[in-house]
């Protein structure tokens, strides 16, 4: 087990994979019971961020700095689907007030 | 310089076309006036020049293809040949375009830009036929005046029967297309040349029975352009066409082409005697056919169109001997006398308000004189009476005939012949004593026609007097006078030399016969009661009974006629059923089970799968969501499983 060292913590690098697994499955689970498509949508970023401390916990744990790159570049793409995102639920508010996403089901077969 | 001039003599006629084709619809009538016929008159100028100035030769232009050894270079021939046929074209082309400026003045502006186009088209594929200097072109031409021929006959599209009509010309005349192809293609094998020069230079050196075979297959394409048996069944119901096309396509020069083409190919048909006889042979029994059916019909321009198929079977039978120059005269007399008479028709038609039926016409002689006179000689020039042009072209022919000694067929032809010549007389007597003589009809559509305007007149009396004068060029009918047709296109054609000393005798004897009939037929469709009173009268008293007693002892006889020997029901019975049934069978056996069977069988396949699937479309974005990361867990899953066991 390698151990990850801030400052003067060392601390286990599993601790982060879990955390960021928990992270990840809390926004899963969000994702699949919440309605609310504003509260859906935080549960993505919640999703994307756990994948982040992934990505950084692991570039530090090899000492490869390429994997805190992407989560920049994955940071940066999480801002822009969040500003569309976004976009398309203000839109669809201007229409109709929607709480339920599963109002929003026109295009079924 | 001269050079340019076939490019000339084609380019106005074009030009033109393209012109009437692009802006004609909108243009005022008068320049459409000037255009149509004026590029025909310009082409005819040009055709002047060549001729006054003998600007013969076979010029290249430019290479239009090269492939390996075939090479198809851009040439056009103006030989003394296809100088007299563009003389013909575009002298007897101008005069019926300019009668047309009259005769189609009723139509609307854009219907009257789109004949004149027409009309320069063909005019233009028509010189291209003949001026061609390799089959390449040649069947370009032939295709061209095959098209416009099309729609000139299609012209009233609106009228079912024009359409049919047109449709029929095109089918027939595609049957001759492919001869013509498959001939080139038989010639381009053995000798690997498209140009005359070099087809003929190479004619000697070939195997008879290729020969022999491109021969024949070049007669398929002149029988069917020429309307000649047993491909000649389009052209009565080409009629339909307005009458100045019936008078330039349909008698003057596209249905010559066929002796044209057997004129210019003398060097390959002076080598395959066997074709060679079939010409001789189908042209004397399409003239005797056609004289015959021409004594039972009624309208007036049908009766014209049998007989200028019969007229053309005289050209063949020329030709079919070897007296080309004798062909190429009588196709100068018959588009001279037969245009005459298409045209004089076309005034009567349009002083009858279109009604084309003799039976009622009756006693136009005293209301339309002009027309009657130039009918007349029409008339007379067709039978074949001394001075008329018809006289000495058909005497010269039949004289030929009978004299060409050593060839079997020559006599049989001539038989035929003579015997057509006085069904001449007969038929072309009963045209004009019905629709002429007696009393006007009581069904007559018009009681006090008007005599057509004079644009329409000029260009019949110019022709009257050319066919009455125009004989006088070549009068070796008679054995004696001038010979400038035969001295004019010996060059091209040679000369047929046949010593006939009975030809005084025979010439004037078939004359007076045929002339006899002519005034036969007076008794038979001048009703009693109408006769001028004498010796006519007194003959009529021992004559049979009226009126038509012919078809009532023959009725038979009478109804064969009629029906025109049934080839239109043969063709139906032979190739136009059994292609509907197969057509309807095949709906039903192979297109709906195999064909839309299969293809619907894809689509239905599709159409239900989709509708099967589309139940897990059901919008709901969480349930999505939910398939998607279970999914994702189950591959997971099995990357673990995989790794565990690896």
């Amino acid at each position: 087990m390698s151990d990850i060292t801030i400052g003067n913590e060392h601390l286990d690098a599993s601790w982060f994979l879990i955390l960021a697994a928990l992270l990840f499955i809390i926004g899963a689970i969000g994702i699949l019971v919440r309605r609310n498509p504003l509260v859906i949508l935080v549960c993505i970023e919640l999703m994307l961020n756990a994948v982040n401390l992934t990505l950084v916990t692991f570039s530090r744990q090899l000492q490869n700095s390429e994997g805190q790159l992407f989560a920049l570049m994955s940071i940066t793409v999480a801002a822009a689907e969040a500003v569309v995102g976004l976009g398309i639920l203000v839109d669809i508010f201007k229409d109709r007030e929607v709480e339920d996403v599963d109002e929003l089901s026109e295009l079924r077969g | 310089m001269s050079a340019a001039l076939p490019l000339l003599i084609l380019g106005f006629p074009i030009v033109g076309a393209v012109l009437l084709a692009g802006r004609g619809w909108r243009w005022p009538r008068t320049l459409t006036k000037l255009v149509g016929p004026g590029a025909v008159w310009l082409s005819f100028l040009v055709v002047l020049a060549a001729f006054y100035t003998s600007s013969y030769g076979d010029f290249t232009y430019w290479r239009w293809i090269k492939s390996g050894p075939f090479d198809v270079p851009m040439n056009l021939q103006l030989d003394h040949l296809s100088l007299f046929m563009c003389l013909v074209i575009t002298g007897v082309g101008a005069l019926i375009t300019t009668y047309a400026v009259g005769y189609m003045g009723h139509e609307d502006d854009p219907s009257y830009a789109r004949f004149f186009c027409y009309m320069d088209v063909f005019v233009f594929s028509m010189l291209l036929l003949v001026l061609a200097g390799n089959f390449v072109f040649l069947i370009v031409g032939w295709a061209g005046v095959g098209l416009s021929s099309y729609l000139l006959i299609g012209f009233y599209y609106w009228r079912p029967s024009a359409v049919v009509a047109a449709r029929k010309a095109f089918v027939m005349n595609v049957v001759g297309d492919v001869g013509m192809i498959l001939g080139t293609f038989v010639l381009f094998f053995q000798v690997h040349a498209t140009t005359y020069s070099a087809v003929f230079k190479a004619i000697p050196r070939q195997d008879s029975g290729a020969l022999e075979l491109a021969a024949f297959l070049f007669l398929v394409g002149a029988i069917a352009k020429s309307a000649q048996i047993p491909l000649h069944t389009w052209l009565p119901d080409a009629m339909e066409g307005p009458t100045p096309v019936s008078a330039l396509i349909h008698a003057a020069t596209m249905v010559t082409a066929g002796v044209y083409l057997v004129g210019r190919l003398h060097p390959l048909y002076d080598v395959a005697i066997y074709a060679h006889a079939a010409v001789a042979l189908i042209g004397a029994v399409s003239a005797l056919v056609a004289a015959s059916i021409a004594i039972v019909q009624t309208d007036i321009k049908r009766v014209l169109a049998y007989s200028t198929m019969s007229q053309i079977g005289y050209m063949f039978v020329a030709v079919g001997i070897g007296a080309y120059s004798a062909a190429f005269f009588h196709l100068l007399a018959h588009a001279f006398f037969k245009a005459l008479l298409f045209m004089s028709a076309g005034n009567v038609i349009h002083a009858m308000d279109d009604n084309q039926d003799m039976r009622v016409y009756g006693g136009l002689w005293r209301q339309l004189r002009p027309t009657s006179i130039s009918f007349l000689v029409g008339s007379l020039a067709l039978v074949g009476v001394i001075p008329f042009v018809g006289f000495w072209s058909k005497e010269l022919i039949l004289g030929s005939a009978f004299s060409a000694g050593g060839n079997p067929v020559a006599v049989y032809a001539w038989g035929i012949g003579f015997l057509t010549a006085l069904l001449t007389g007969f038929y072309t007597g009963r045209m004009w004593w019905l629709a002429f003589w007696g009393q006007p009809s009581e069904r007559r559509p018009v009681a006090h026609p008007h005599e057509a305007p004079r644009v329409m007149l000029v260009p019949v009396i110019v022709l009257a007097v050319l066919s009455t004068v125009g004989g006088f060029i070549q009068t070796t009918a008679l054995g004696l006078g001038p010979h400038l047709v035969d001295d004019f296109l010996a060059p091209a054609v040679g000369v047929f030399k046949a010593e006939n000393p009975f030809a005084l005798v025979l010439g004037i004897t078939t004359m007076l016969l045929a002339a006899l009939l002519f005034l036969t037929a007076y008794l038979f469709y001048v009703p009693l009661g109408e006769r001028v009173a004498g010796f006519w009268d007194r003959l009529a008293e021992v004559s049979v009974s009226h009126p038509r007693p012919w078809s009532a002892r023959f009725p038979r006889l009478q109804l064969l006629l009629e029906r025109k020997l049934y080839f239109d029901e043969l063709y139906d019975a032979v190739f136009v059923r059994p292609l509907d049934w197969l057509a309807v069978e095949g709906e039903r056996f192979f297109d709906v089970p195999v064909v839309e069977g299969s293809l619907s069988g894809v689509a239905t396949l599709v159409q239900d799968s989709a509708g099967g699937l589309s139940w897990v479309e059901n919008g709901f974005f969480r349930r999505y969501a939910l398939v998607f990361m279970g999914g994702a867990v189950l591959a997971g899953l099995l990357l673990v499983f995989i790794a565990s066991r690896g």
